[in-house]
């Protein structure tokens, strides 16, 4: 059994296609032909010389892509790459179909379990973050989850990185202010893992950088991204878009103009370095037309990254998507449905790295037992996406005959021995008759959940830092800081 | 032959041409270019902005009638010749240094020019000095802040910083918003108002101008 791969027993169903090869070509060549047609607009003085040198039509910082290079970059980019944890195991290979999950990164809001109150995200909440999904089995990477906000904003991303590999050890998909904080944080990185071969050899750090589309490339985006590739670190770089305003309304055509984008990248990459390991992918969200909120939990969404996934498997790139971050400000219903939906669809769709579950009102706020609950949720799609065992032994002949006509199969050999595989069984959704439910005080998966982030935060401690490691890391921000002010 | 009334429709569905075409067809016939804007182009944009708070029109409507109705006051304007039109007021509007980001703050632009209001846009990534220099040029009521990132958050507590420091604060109105941005935020650093989305900032603006 392998819990990362949808039917990895079958190797049948269940597997989601979206659109046909002739579609996804159809996609591909539009995707060149804004590149080639429309160019880009590229604020990075060596992504410029490079794109420039490389064969590109450049007219002071627009740059014209030619289809060849973006092919021949594409050859060049690893069609895999492995991501280790803190403790050097290579845990995380990004593979086609095999789906890793984790939270988004920088919540501006956290409802406090403490008090039930919204308030302003703090370091303390990035640190309690990362130790809940250090315990949880259905995270795979953590991200900052929240905003560091009482620390000083020249160094917030290094203190967020601090809290995330302190209290984790699972692979981090870090954001970064600027370059030169970016070359901090994997000197930190380096010093929680015995060194920079280590880190080099088993990456546990993925940055993520973003374009700003339309067709935007930044001298920060760019830079940081660039300063991974010195290191070996993958980078995510991939746009989060607001389809109807930043993108066009239609699908099609905001999968395209993204699509540009992350090709973009693609070939910034592999002109910095060959083999430079980038994954694309990107946050595919429409407008609202009547709040301009970013429709995280919504069909379209799930729509557009079926076909994203479909076209880095076209190429043979890993990629990265988001699913479990709703529109909900509280976990309610609303925020169940748009959570199981968006997960459920991106287990089947394939995607490698699924962030920003979790999240509540549209990646503005956070609530700790939702993402208990959105553990359970995955867990859920993983068991559905696992396949249905067809072997002899599943259809069940033997038991069938055994039991005969009018017996029961309770006490039998054959339930005993496979129940537990068969029925899926989960540990916030409540199942209790109304009686059962009534003894045990009434409570909701949000109450269980609540109890369980409790009992982790009181109990849970992660793998612990190499020796030296936490001072190191505090005095390259301390060091980070006195350059800032200087 | 249309009426201002008819006018102020062709604004409400969005038709760039069609209002183009009644805007000329109104001056030709010697109507006053003033009322064409204020009796036509303008009660036109306002029931615009009432259906969009009802929820009854979207974004791309409300955008399309925007343009409708600018198109029709540049064909008035051109037949006044030097007089100013008068509008709601005047916003010095930009995204603070090194935010890049500017999707917030062109919906909010485009909300406050739907309003009436007249815009000067400072862009992305604009830093103190450019605030500074566009209130002493521009002369506006209201200055108007964006900041996505939480790192560029602070840059809008140095331009009203400068702003006091060159004796231009009480002049202006200094409004933020932006998604990490609070109302606790717009104390701390002493603006006079935040606003949570677009059409709060348009309701916030003429609060404050009143």
């Amino acid at each position: 059994m392998d819990k990362f791969r949808s039917n990895y027993d079958e190797q049948v169903t269940p597997r989601l296609t979206w659109i046909t090869d002739a579609q996804l070509e159809q996609i591909h060549y539009a995707s060149l032909e804004v590149l080639e047609r429309t160019g880009i607009l590229v604020q990075n003085q060596e992504a410029l010389k490079l794109l420039k040198e490389a064969g590109c039509r450049v007219r002071e910082n627009r740059v014209f892509i030619p289809a060849w290079l973006v092919e021949e970059c594409l050859r060049l980019a690893p069609k895999r790459i492995c991501v280790a944890d803190r403790l050097g195991r290579r845990i995380m290979p990004l593979e086609k179909n095999r789906v890793y999950y984790g939270t988004g990164s920088d919540l501006p809001f956290t409802v406090d379990i403490d008090t039930g109150e919204r308030r302003v995200s703090r370091k303390e909440d990035v640190s309690r973050a990362a130790r809940v999904m250090d315990y949880l089995p259905n995270y795979d990477f953590i991200m900052s989850y929240a905003i560091a906000s009482d620390t000083n904003p020249c160094v917030s991303d290094l203190h967020q990185f601090e809290a995330m590999t302190t209290g984790s050890s699972k692979p981090v998909i870090f954001t970064a202010h600027n370059a030169a904080n970016t070359e901090a944080l994997i000197e930190m990185a380096a010093a929680c893992v015995g060194g920079e071969d280590n880190l080099r050899s088993n990456p546990y750090i993925i940055l993520y950088s973003e374009p700003i589309s339309p067709l935007v490339h930044t001298n920060d985006g760019v830079g940081k991204m660039f300063k991974c590739f010195e290191y070996d670190i993958p980078v995510v770089y991939t746009p989060g878009v607001l389809a109807g305003a930043t993108t066009p309304v239609t699908k099609a055509g905001c999968i395209t103009l993204m699509n540009a984008e992350g090709l973009a990248g693609v070939v910034m990459a592999q002109l910095k370095k060959k083999g430079a390991p980038i994954i694309i992918g990107g946050g595919a969200t429409p407008m609202d037309m009547k709040t301009t909120a970013t429709l995280y939990g919504a069909p379209e969404t799930s729509m557009n990254y079926a076909i994203m996934t479909q076209i880095a498997q076209f190429y043979g790139l890993p990629n990265f998507t988001e699913a479990g971050c709703v529109n909900a400000p509280l976990p309610d219903v609303q925020a169940g449905v748009e959570a199981a939906m968006t997960i459920m669809l991106t287990q089947l769709e394939g995607c490698n790295l699924v962030h920003d579950v979790g999240y509540l009102e549209g990646g503005k706020t956070g609530y700790l037992p939702f993402l208990a609950i959105c553990d359970d949720i995955i867990d859920m799609a993983r068991y559905t996406g696992a396949g249905t065992r067809i072997t002899p032994e599943h259809l069940a002949v033997d038991c069938i005959h055994e039991v005969g006509p009018g017996g029961n199969y309770m006490g039998h050999e054959h339930t005993f021995k496979h129940f537990r595989e068969e029925i899926w069984a989960p540990r916030f959704f409540i199942r209790y008759l109304w009686e059962q439910w009534e003894a045990r005080g009434k409570q909701t998966p949000v109450d269980l959940a609540l109890a369980k982030v409790r009992e982790i935060l009181a109990g849970h401690q992660a793998a612990a830092l190499p020796e030296g490691a936490a001072e190191e890391m505090q005095a390259i921000i301390r060091r980070r800081e006195a350059e800032c002010r200087s | 032959m249309s009426s201002l009334k008819e006018l102020a429709e062709l604004v409400i569905t969005g038709d760039i041409q069609k209002v183009k075409d009644a805007t000329k067809q109104l001056l030709e016939a010697g109507e006053d270019p003033l009322r064409v804007i204020n009796e036509g182009l303008i009660p036109g944009i306002n029931e615009v902005g009432v259906r969009f708070k009802e929820g009854e029109m979207f974004v791309p409507e409300m955008m399309m009638s925007a343009q409708a109705m600018k198109a029709g006051v540049e064909l008035a304007k051109e037949k006044i010749g030097g007089t100013d039109i008068p509008t709601a007021g005047k916003v010095v509007m930009g995204s603070v240094k090194g935010d890049l980001h500017d999707i917030g703050k062109n919906l909010v632009i485009m909300m406050l020019e739907s309003s009436g209001f007249s815009i000067v846009d400072l862009g992305v990534d604009a830093p103190v000095e450019k605030f500074v220099q566009a209130v002493k040029e521009h002369k506006p009521q209201v200055v108007g802040m964006s900041a996505l990132l939480t790192t560029t958050m602070p840059v809008m507590q140095e331009v009203i910083r400068a702003l006091d420091k060159e004796g231009l604060r009480s002049k202006v109105k200094v409004v933020i918003g932006g998604a990490p941005v609070t109302q606790e935020y717009a104390e701390e650093i002493g603006a006079d108002g935040y606003a949570p989305d677009a059409g709060t900032a348009v309701e916030l603006c003429k609060q404050l101008l009143n």
